[in-house]
């Protein structure tokens, strides 16, 4: 619970911050134009969760349980990128992932800040740059309830349950990974 | 002789040497090995798990299940195994678990065998010559009998005067303390039956005991295509449920390592007691014992009846399994 009003937290500061840096140019905010960039569902972690589904083992009376049905979402993760034209050289590149969740993982949504800057060393030649952050969009693997019989009951890893390590042993192996944070992009381009 | 107790050596083990007439009616056609060798594993991860391998390449002989144990890194750690059997005669024959040929005693094949499928577990040796006590190690511990006790058939059980070593080891049954692991026998008959008027004796005595296993053999690992039967030689349960509850079946696939007779399957159920015990580290005894016993597969085998293979084929994958997850 706290992990998630802290998230809510950020996300409430990077609303504010957005506004505020829209807010610090207010003689050019009237001609402020906003593009689309790019929009496309899935991401590498979108991919990562779904080759968890891979495999599966048989329980004690011979079922098979099959890692799909715990590792497949109804929706895929939607990026939504923008460029919000600050001046005629610079602007504010930002945007947002809906995230995705499936029975056994979930990856917050997201949300991309930063900018894009210009410059003309020539009269037909554009260099740019752009530095972008992402914020949350991190993907968690959630635990399963395993019922051993006579042995007990455990919190383990899903996939793992089967497999000769001990139960608490498999929480060592559920996956937590970060998408890339921040990503740097430089462009040269010459027109002739 | 009523009343009397009668004290016997009469020890013996369980490998059947007749190697060469036994490939003979054991070896599989080449479908059936191909089957074998090709057969996948029933345990499929996609989790990075601690050792670098996912598939461990393991020797011909030894179920797939094993394979996926080893590639998981835990392989009986922290559970005891002791072999109790002949380590100081002079009696060597050869065989081949896939390390070479080698000319071994017949204590020292089953303790390979043992090592073999629970690699991490501490092997211990006990000489049966010795009929000193049986000593436990701290945690789990498993003994492994590939050998039984033989005299004239007709006593009961407790009318023989049992040494400190058989009294501890049926001790250790009785309460569950060890998981015992005991070779069926190698006669063709019903576990405790009459052969050329002589019974095994610590057959009788682990019959009905809350931690032991009585392993016959099969021919080959088992598969649902393609199905394993009792190896000839392999005692079988018979009818008495109390050992039909308490009988399994593991392949002996004498074709690849040129040893047959169930002293080879006892030390695959002592393996995998040892790896269920490194799994469940609270685990008894006798919750390991009936853990192994209660996901046994019937559908491996051809023809199953509770009468020759008791419980049915060990599965190790199975006995790892949970009974349900969400």
């Amino acid at each position: 619970m706290r992990e998630k009003s802290g998230n809510r937290e950020s996300f409430r500061r990077l609303a504010l911050l957005l506004c505020a840096l829209l807010a610090a140019f207010p003689a050019v905010a009237q001609e402020m134009t906003t593009s689309f960039v790019d929009i496309h569902q899935g991401s590498s972690l979108s991919e990562r969760a779904r080759s968890l589904g891979n495999g599966g083992y048989e329980l004690q009376n011979g079922n098979w349980v099959s890692f799909n049905q715990w590792y497949r979402a109804r929706w895929v993760d939607m990026h939504v990128d923008l460029l919000t034209q600050v001046t005629e050289d610079t602007g504010i590149l930002w945007g947002f992932g809906t995230g995705e969740e499936g029975e056994k993982y979930r990856i917050e949504p997201s949300l991309k800040l930063g900018f894009l800057t210009q410059i003309h060393p020539s009269p037909n030649s554009t260099l740019s740059l752009s530095l972008t952050t992402t914020f949350g969009g991190k993907l968690t693997e959630k635990p399963c309830e395993a019922d051993y019989g006579d042995f007990g009951s455990y919190s383990v890893n899903c996939r793992l349950a089967a497999s000769q390590l001990a139960p608490e042993e498999t929480l060592k192996y559920l996956v937590n990974a970060k998408p890339e944070s921040q990503h740097l992009w430089l462009n040269y381009r010459v027109t002739f | 002789m009523s009343g009397n107790h009668l004290k016997f050596g009469i020890v013996l083990a369980f490998a059947v040497l007749s190697a060469p007439i036994a490939s003979a009616q054991e070896a599989p056609d080449a479908d059936e090995m191909a089957a074998l060798c090709h057969g996948g594993p029933s345990i499929c991860v996609s989790a990075t798990i601690p050792t670098a391998r996912t598939q461990a390449a393991t020797p011909g002989w030894m179920s797939p299940d094993v394979g996926a144990a080893w590639a998981a890194g835990y392989k009986g750690k922290g559970v005891t195994i002791t072999i109790v059997d002949d380590f100081s005669s002079t009696s060597r024959f050869s065989g081949n678990f896939g390390l070479g040929v080698q000319y071994q005693r017949h204590g020292e094949w089953t303790r390979e065998e043992a090592g073999m499928i629970a690699p991490s577990a501490t092997i211990r040796s006990k000489d049966f010559t010795t009929g000193s006590s049986v000593a436990l190690a701290p945690g789990l511990n498993v003994l492994n009998l590939s050998y039984g006790m033989y005299t004239t058939a007709g006593y009961s059980s407790n009318q023989i005067g049992w040494s400190a070593e058989e009294a501890s080891i049926i001790s250790y049954a009785t309460r569950g303390t060890a998981v015992i692991s005991k070779a069926a026998g190698n006669d063709s008959v019903a576990v405790g039956g009459v052969t050329n008027g002589q019974q095994d004796y610590l057959d009788l005595a682990l019959v009905g005991k809350a931690s032991a296993i009585f392993v016959g053999a099969l021919s080959t690992n088992g598969t649902t295509a393609n199905k394993a039967q009792l190896a000839w030689y392999s005692d079988y349960a018979g009818s008495n449920p109390l050992v039909q509850s308490h009988f399994l079946v593991v392949g002996v696939d004498g074709s690849k390592t040129g040893l047959y007779g169930t002293s080879f399957a006892a030390p695959i159920i002592s393996g995998y007691a040892a790896i269920i015990g490194s799994k469940f580290t609270k685990a008894t005894p006798t919750q390991v014992t009936n853990d192994l016993l209660n996901t046994a597969r019937t559908d491996t085998l051809v023809n199953y009846s509770a009468s020759v293979y008791g419980k049915g084929e060990a599965s190790l994958s199975r006995a790892l399994a949970p009974v349900a997850i969400r």
